[in-house]
């Protein structure tokens, strides 16, 4: 799946893409997918593995989409946190308005 | 009346006397900052803050409105119970952007996103109707320990509300966040393991799950076991309109802060999380585990009704799960259920009282009162409002009383119709304003009374459909925050820009990203990570 980026640079990582668009589709119906095929799957019902198994799927795709963005945004973001902590202790004691 | 063998008597006690003691454990480690006290130190890894998002959100009220639903209406009642679905959005989304905020409280985060006067003010409300909610919502989830204590011991209503509360604001008040967080854990999986107990009981003493579905057909609710079981768009009581709501509100609102109350919480463990990634992650699989929780509180909710089905009055069918465990568990495991039940109940009331503790301390008073106070002084204050939110919560426990299922709507939905779309505004739109966000508040405090309890009392309102009662209240708010933005400046860029850089917001901030290239601010990164990229080539 050549058209899902999988290598991010910290700056391409920060710009909202198409990947996340995945994840924000994907999450829900994953959710749904899973509250009501594992509820239907516990009483033997078929259209429940059905469902909880289209759920397993869609959530490992969903992790294999956005896990290397996500890894990507976190390890920039920790390496100028703590000057945004610094500038939160300035607002919190109103040195900095 | 539950009776209690002397090994059940050990499980309770035992129960109560380690995770009392636990609090002490931890007691060095809360008292070494604020933030220790209120975010157990900011280094948390993602299955933490996700075990506890769990425990928290089964509170001892949970089984009880999530059973009158089912009992009620079936499969199709669980999507009353998918609120949680707004953190499968806003993992991926808002957690992202109000964790790189670093705001502790979403009333700290208003002082960040908004500027000026209006920021101030918001900051202030936000944290005063978060200290009364959180007594509220800890009243609310007493009482029902309260109900269960009156059921099963007979106890009058407050026992179960005052000596249970009181006993977990022990290790609350001791080690702050820290104390909560580890025992969530440990109440985290006490609590599944039950859950998945009280199902296999359940549906034993129903004859299994064939001879539930069977009972359910001959009882003529089939119907009970189709989750698309819709009487038409707006009428009957499965209208797909109210599906369409039950959808479309929590999950686009995971594109917002504060869209829905649960969302005070999270921010809380949003912000204990290590990094942007474990925050996500600890949104997203705390309310998996929620949603599973639900999945498996299915059968057991279905065999109790096969097993009673003429229950008419909701304080009898919403104690369905709680029945299922004191009268089917054999003795010695029924004081086990007890200890669970203690752990359900625990771990929800720890975090409440000291996420309400938290605005008290940090935005009502180390931001307006005392803006130099030590770090020892924080501390101090935690504990004492942790005690301050105990005692209100007894108020609004006693003002509930046995109507929980009526209270949670209200104050799950309808309390927040209002402010909903603002919450999604403030993030996705950079013109939306703090005086425009301000009025919404206002505005919706005032008309949800009018349009939920005063209009339709005084006859002069129709008693309406709760997702109409959610639309209209929405629709009137908005006729005032949308002029009120239109006609005020918009925020300071100055404020802008630096949210912008630092959170990266989705949505409708065009104007302020250019502006933030143009002040070099966001090309200047590139370039830094340009040309280490070459330097490392090179090397």
């Amino acid at each position: 799946m050549a058209w899902i980026k999988r290598t991010w640079k910290a700056h391409e990582a920060d710009e909202w893409t198409k990947e996340d668009w995945f994840a924000i589709i994907l999450s829900p119906l994953s959710f749904i997918l899973i509250t009501f095929g594992l509820a239907l799957s516990l009483f033997g019902l078929t259209s429940g593995f059905i469902m909880l198994v289209a759920g397993v799927i869609v959530t490992a795709l969903m992790f294999w989409i956005i896990d290397p963005k996500l890894n990507a945004i976190s390890s920039d973001y920790e390496s100028k946190q703590h000057e945004y902590l610094k500038d939160l202790e300035n607002i919190q004691k109103w040195e900095n308005k | 009346m539950v009776h209690f063998t002397p090994i059940d008597f050990f499980w309770a006690i035992a129960y109560i006397v380690l995770t009392v003691l636990s609090g002490a454990f931890f007691y060095k480690l809360g008292k070494r900052s604020g933030a220790d006290f209120f975010l157990a130190g900011r280094g948390l890894p993602w299955w933490l803050p996700a075990t506890s998002n769990f425990a928290t959100h089964t509170a001892t009220d949970t089984p009880m409105w999530f059973s009158g639903f089912v009992y009620k209406s079936g499969m199709f009642g669980v999507w009353q119970s998918l609120f949680a679905g707004w953190c499968a959005i806003s993992a991926w989304v808002s957690t992202r952007i109000f964790r790189r905020s670093l705001a502790g409280t979403q009333a700290e985060w208003q002082t960040l996103r908004f500027s000026g006067l209006p920021a101030e003010l918001l900051r202030g409300w936000i944290a005063g109707w978060q200290v009364a909610l959180n007594m509220f919502i800890a009243g609310w989830v007493g009482v029902a320990m309260g109900n269960v204590c009156k059921w099963a011991f007979g106890w009058p209503l407050w026992y179960g509300l005052v000596f249970f509360s009181s006993a977990c604001a022990i290790y609350a008040m001791s080690s702050g966040f820290w104390g909560v967080i580890i025992a969530d854990v440990q109440q985290g999986i006490t609590m599944l393991i039950t859950i998945i107990l009280v199902s296999i009981w359940g549906s034993i003493a129903a004859g299994g799950p064939q001879a539930i579905i069977t009972k359910i057909q001959e009882l003529g609710r089939p119907d009970m076991l189709n989750p698309f079981h819709f009487t038409g768009w707006v009428s009957g009581d499965y209208p797909l309109m109210w599906l369409l709501t039950m959808i479309a509100v929590p999950f686009l609102g995971g594109f917002g802060m504060a869209t829905h109350f649960d969302w005070f919480v999270e921010a809380q463990r949003i912000q204990s999380a290590k990094t942007v990634k474990a925050a996500a992650y600890s949104i997203w699989w705390g309310a998996a585990a929620v949603i599973v929780r639900n999945s498996i509180w299915v059968i057991a909710v279905l065999a109790f009704f096969v097993l009673y089905p003429n229950l008419t009055s909701e304080s009898d069918y919403q104690l369905a799960w709680f029945r299922i465990g004191f009268e089917f568990f054999p003795p010695g495991l029924v004081g086990f259920f007890f200890a669970a039940i203690l752990a359900i109940h625990f771990s929800t009331i720890s975090g409440i009282l000291n996420l309400g503790a938290m605005y008290a301390t940090r935005d009502i008073y180390h931001h307006y009162m005392n803006p130099n106070a030590s770090e020892k002084q924080i501390i101090w204050v935690g504990r004492l409002m942790t005690f301050v939110v105990l005692i209100g919560s007894f108020f609004f426990g006693i003002m509930v009383g046995e109507n929980v299922t009526k209270w949670l709507f209200f104050a799950l939905w309808l309390m927040v119709a209002g402010t909903w779309l603002p919450n999604i505004l403030q993030v996705v739109w950079w013109r939306f304003n703090g005086w425009g966000y301000l009025s919404a508040w206002i505005a919706n405090l005032g008309i949800c009374w009018l349009v939920v309890w005063i209009l339709p009392a005084f006859g002069i309102l129709k008693d309406l459909p709760q997702f109409y009662q959610f639309w209209l209240l929405m629709a009137l708010v908005a006729l005032v925050y949308i002029p009120v933005t239109f006609l005020t400046k918009p925020d300071d860029m100055d404020r802008l820009v630096k949210v912008y850089v630092q959170t990266r917001p989705i949505g409708f901030w065009g104007p302020v990203k250019r502006e933030a290239q143009r002040r070099g601010l966001l090309q200047k990164l590139e370039e830094i990570e340009l040309a280490a990229e070459k330097y490392s080539a090179k090397e």
